[in-house]
C-alpha cells in the first residue's frame, strides 16, 4: 500500500501469538517471562503508546518498593490487603502476588537498582540475606529514579527491540470472527506516522495502567497535568476491557490519596520512616480525636494498620467543620530525629528527605522550592487528592480475572490464571480487580504470572487461527473520524477551536471532569453523592458519549487525546454504574452515597461484577459472593 | 509545571532521526518545531513535571518552570543525571541553593543479560515462574 497521509493511514497487519498492550511494570513482567517460555515457535510483541524506557506509572522514579514480603507470610499480606479495602478482596490473587513478588525485586536489584540496607547488612543483596531498610513492614526504601530505565532494559533484551512498537496507541480490542468470547486482536495508530496497526493474536495481556483525570482535578491552569497518579493512565485497560465484554469487578472503588498539597508528593516515608505526625489547624492529631466515629465501620477501624479511607474519613471530619489546614508536622519530626545525630548524619537524613521527592514527585520539590519551604523548619499541608480509579495501588477496581488453580476455589478459576472472562484476553497490575496493594513490584511480579499461563494458551490452542470480527475499513474510519470531522470542518469558522461541529479533546475532558465532580462524588461535593445525582450524572455522561462522535483531532496528537478521553469517558461510566449499585458506604473517605451512608456487611459484603454487552451496550450488573480463603482479624 | 526549553542551548537534536525529548515524553508532549528546528511542549497543561526529557536532554536546554497558577516564582529543581548518578540543585525562591546527589545504578547501562545463569523453562503447568524452578510454593495454610 502507499504511503498514508493524515486520517488516510497505511494499514498495517502484524501477525503474532501473544501480544502485549502496555509498557508498564507488569507489561515488562511479561515480556521477561514469556520468552523465556515461550521458545521458537511463540511470537512475542509489545505495544506501547510511549517509550518503554519511561512509559507506564514508574516512568519518573519511586523512591521506595511498598511489597516486599521478606519474612513476612502472603497470609499476613492477604490480612493487610483486606483490611486495608474494606474486607473485599481475592485472597486467592493476593496470595499469588506475595507467593512470587520477592522473586522480581530480588531481580531488579541484580539488574541494577540500588536497594537500601541496613548497616548490619551493606552491600549484601536481598538474596544472600540482606536486610532492606523498611520504611513499613511491606516496604523497602530504593535510589529509584532509574527504576523503570532498568526494568525496560531486562525486558527489551529478552524481547528484542523488533518486537516492540512504540508510540502505538491501541484504541480497540478485537473479537474473533469464529469463535464467540474468544480475543482475535487489537488496533490501533501511530501517533508518529500515519500508520493503523491492526495486531492480530491468540492471546492478549491488557496492561495499560488505571485511570487519571477522569474526575476534575483540585488543580487548575497549568498544574492540571501535575496529578497524584500519571497523567497519561487514560483508563484504556478498562475501557477496552468492557467493550469487548469482560466482566469487571469492583469498579466502584476508587482511590483518594492524601498527599502533600498541590504538588501530590508522597507521604508514606514522612508517616513511617520519619515518624511524622498530621494534625489539624489546632494542632490536634485527628486519628485520635476522632478515633470513635470510625467505630461505624467496624470491624475494620480496628486493623494493624487503619484502613486508607478511614484515614482520609478522620481528616475530612475536620475539613468539612473548619478547622484545616491539616498539617504534617515535619519540624518536629526532624527535630526528634536529629537530637542524637551528627552533623553529618543531619545531612544525610536531609538528603533522604528530599530524595524521597525527588526520585518520584520532582514537582513536589519544585513546590516546596517556590514557597520556601524546609521541611525542617516549615511544616507542610496535606490535602485528599481528586479520585483516581486503579487496582495496583490502595485501591481495586478493575477485571474479573481466573485465579491460581493450586488456590482458587472452582467458582474464582476457569482455566488460565489472570485470565479474564473473555477467552485469550489476560490482565495484570492495575488491570486486575479485588486485589489491590501490588504496588510496582507485583505488578511486574503479575505481570509474570499471567505471561507463563498465555504461553501455555499458546500452546493449547495450537489449532486457533484468529480471524478479526467486524470490517477493517469501518474499523478504519471510526479511528480516524476525529480527523476527518477537523478536516470537514475546519474552514468554516474563522477561530477553528471555536466551531459548532465538533469538540476539541481539552473541552470534552473538562465536561467529563465537571460531570463526575459534581455528580459522582469528586471533590466540590466532598466526595458525597446519592441515587438522584447518579441517575442525573448517567443522563450527563449518556450525552458526553454521544458527543464523543464529533470530537476532532487536528494532529496525530490530538487524535491520541480524543481516543484517550474516550477511554476516559468508558471508565467512568462504569464507576458510576457501579457505585449506583452499590446501596451502602464501603469506603468512607473516598466517596459516600449519602442515601446508604451505613457500612452494610449483612448485604454488602460481596463483589459488584458487572458486563456489557458488546452487540447491544446494554449493562448487567450482579452481586457476587465473597469468601475468606485465609481468616481474618482485625487488631 | 511545565517544562521550557533554552532557545539558544536547543539544537533539535541536529536535526536527527530522534529528538531526544520527543522520543522520551511519557505523554508525548515534547515536539520539534522543524521551521525553527527547536524543541518545545506542546500541551504545558498535560505536563507530569516527570521531568524524563529534561534528563534525556543532549544538550540540558530543557527544565521546568512550576506551574504559575500556584507556585510563586523563582523555584526550580534541576538535574544532572550520569549513567550512576544523578545531581540535583534545588533552588529556593529566596535564593538559597541546595544540592544532592543519589545513585540510580549499580551496573553500567546496556549491560543487562536477563538469562545469563538463570534456569531454562520447566514444567509449564505448574505454578513456578521460570526462575523459582526447584522451588515449593507456599499454597494457603488451612
Amino acid at each position: 500500500m502507499s504511503e498514508g497521509t493524515f486520517g488516510n493511514p497505511e494499514i498495517v497487519t502484524v501477525e503474532t501469538d501473544v501480544l502485549i498492550v502496555g509498557g508498564g511494570m507488569a507489561a515488562c513482567g511479561a515480556a521477561y517471562e514469556a520468552v523465556r517460555w515461550a521458545g521458537d515457535d511463540v511470537r512475542i510483541t509489545m505495544v506501547d503508546k510511549a517509550a518503554l524506557d519511561r512509559s507506564g506509572a514508574v516512568a519518573q522514579g519511586l523512591s521506595a518498593i511498598n511489597t516486599y514480603l521478606g519474612d513476612n507470610s502472603p497470609e499476613d499480606y492477604c490480612r493487610m490487603v483486606s483490611a486495608d479495602l474494606m474486607g473485599i478482596t481475592r485472597d486467592d490473587l493476593v496470595f499469588d502476588v506475595g507467593r512470587h513478588v520477592d522473586d522480581s525485586v530480588e531481580l531488579f536489584e541484580e539488574w541494577g537498582l540500588p536497594i537500601w540496607k541496613d548497616k548490619s547488612t551493606e552491600g549484601v543483596a536481598l538474596k544472600d540475606g540482606g536486610k532492606p531498610v523498611r520504611s513499613g513492614k511491606w516496604q523497602i526504601m530504593i535510589n529509584g529514579e532509574s527504576y523503570k530505565p532498568i526494568v525496560a532494559e531486562a525486558a527489551k533484551k529478552a524481547l528484542g527491540i523488533e518486537n516492540i512498537y512504540e508510540r502505538v496507541f491501541i484504541v480497540k480490542l478485537l473479537l474473533d470472527a469464529n469463535n464467540e468470547n474468544q480475543i482475535a486482536g487489537a488496533v490501533g495508530f501511530s501517533v508518529r506516522e500515519h500508520k493503523l496497526y491492526i495486531f492480530r493474536c491468540k492471546t492478549c495481556l491488557l496492561v495499560a495502567g488505571g485511570a487519571v483525570n477522569v474526575f476534575r482535578p483540585r488543580s487548575t491552569g497549568e498544574g492540571m497535568g501535575r496529578t497524584w497518579y500519571p497523567v497519561w493512565n487514560a483508563g484504556s485497560t478498562y475501557a477496552m476491557a468492557a467493550e469487548v465484554g469482560a466482566e469487571m469487578t469492583m469498579m466502584e472503588n476508587r482511590f483518594v490519596p492524601c498527599r502533600f498539597k498541590d504538588g501530590y508528593g508522597p507521604v508514606g516515608a514522612w508517616f513511617l520512616l520519619f515518624k511524622s505526625q498530621a494534625v489539624n489547624g489546632f494542632g490536634e492529631n485527628y486519628m485520635v480525636k476522632n478515633a470513635d466515629m470510625l467505630k461505624d465501620f467496624a470491624p475494620y477501624d480496628t486493623a494493624a494498620v487503619i484502613p486508607t479511607c478511614l484515614r482520609n474519613h478522620a481528616m475530612l471530619k475536620e475539613m468539612k467543620d473548619g478547622r484545616g489546614p491539616i498539617m504534617m508536622d515535619t519540624p518536629t519530626a526532624m527535630a526528634k530525629l536529629t537530637e542524637s545525630m551528627s552533623p553529618k548524619e543531619v545531612k544525610h537524613l536531609e538528603s533522604e528527605a528530599w530524595e524521597d521527592f525527588l526520585d518520584m514527585c520532582i514537582g513536589q520539590a519544585g513546590v516546596w522550592a517556590g514557597l520556601n519551604i524546609r521541611p525542617e523548619e516549615t511544616a507542610s499541608e496535606l490535602m485528599p487528592t481528586e479520585p483516581y480509579l486503579l487496582g495496583s495501588h490502595s485501591g481495586c477496581c478493575g477485571i474479573w480475572v481466573s485465579g491460581p488453580e493450586d488456590i482458587a476455589p472452582e467458582e474464582w478459576q476457569w482455566g488460565y490464571n489472570r485470565m479474564t472472562t473473555v477467552n485469550g484476553l489476560f490482565t495484570a497490575g492495575d488491570g486486575v480487580g479485588a486485589s489491590g496493594h501490588k504496588f510496582s513490584s507485583g505488578s511486574h511480579a503479575e505481570g509474570r504470572i499471567a505471561a507463563k499461563n498465555m504461553v501455555r494458551y499458546v500452546r493449547e490452542h495450537a489449532d486457533l487461527s484468529p480471524k478479526i470480527k467486524g470490517d477493517i475499513e469501518q474499523i478504519t474510519e471510526e479511528i480516524y473520524r476525529p480527523v476527518r470531522t477537523y478536516l470537514e470542518h475546519k474552514d468554516k469558522t474563522t477561530a477553528e477551536d471555536i466551531n459548532p461541529n465538533y469538540i476539541i479533546p481539552q473541552q470534552y475532558q473538562m465536561r467529563l471532569q465537571k460531570i463526575m465532580d459534581e455528580y459522582v462524588a469528586g471533590v466540590s461535593t466532598y466526595y458525597n453523592t446519592n441515587g438522584k445525582l447518579l441517575d442525573m450524572g448517567l443522563n450527563y455522561l449518556e450525552m458526553l458519549k454521544e458527543d464523543s462522535k464529533h470530537l476532532r483531532a487536528k494532529d496525530l496528537h490530538e487524535l491520541l487525546r480524543a481516543w484517550e478521553n474516550y477511554h476516559r469517558t468508558r471508565t467512568a461510566e462504569t464507576h458510576l454504574r457501579h457505585i449506583m449499585f452499590r446501596k451502602e458506604t464501603r469506603y468512607p473517605g473516598f466517596f459516600y452515597r449519602v442515601d446508604y451512608p451505613e457500612l452494610d456487611d449483612a448485604n454488602w459484603k460481596v463483589f459488584v461484577n458487572s458486563r456489557m454487552d458488546p452487540e447491544t451496550g446494554d449493562w448487567e450488573l450482579k452481586k457476587v459472593p465473597h469468601i475468606d480463603l485465609v481468616e481474618k482479624h482485625y487488631g | 509545571m511545565p517544562t521550557f526549553v533554552h532557545t539558544e542551548k536547543c539544537d533539535g537534536c541536529k536535526g536527527g532521526e530522534v529528538t531526544a525529548c520527543a522520543y522520551i515524553c511519557p505523554h508525548d508532549l515534547m515536539k520539534l518545531d522543524t521551521g525553527r528546528m527547536k524543541a518545545f511542549n506542546q500541551e504545558p497543561e498535560q505536563c507530569w513535571e516527570c521531568q524524563c526529557c529534561v534528563k534525556a536532554c543532549p544538550q540540558q536546554a530543557i527544565e521546568v518552570r512550576s506551574f504559575q497558577d500556584w507556585v510563586p516564582m523563582g523555584g526550580a529543581a534541576i538535574p544532572m543525571r550520569t549513567d550512576s548518578a544523578i545531581m540535583w540543585t534545588i533552588k529556593f525562591r529566596d535564593g538559597e541553593l541546595k544540592r544532592f546527589k543519589f545513585p540510580i545504578r549499580t551496573t553500567p547501562v546496556g549491560t543487562i543479560d536477563p538469562y545469563s545463569g538463570k534456569p531454562e523453562a520447566g514444567d509449564i503447568n505448574s505454578q513456578l515462574l521460570f526462575t523459582e524452578a526447584g522451588r515449593e510454593l507456599p499454597v494457603i495454610a488451612s
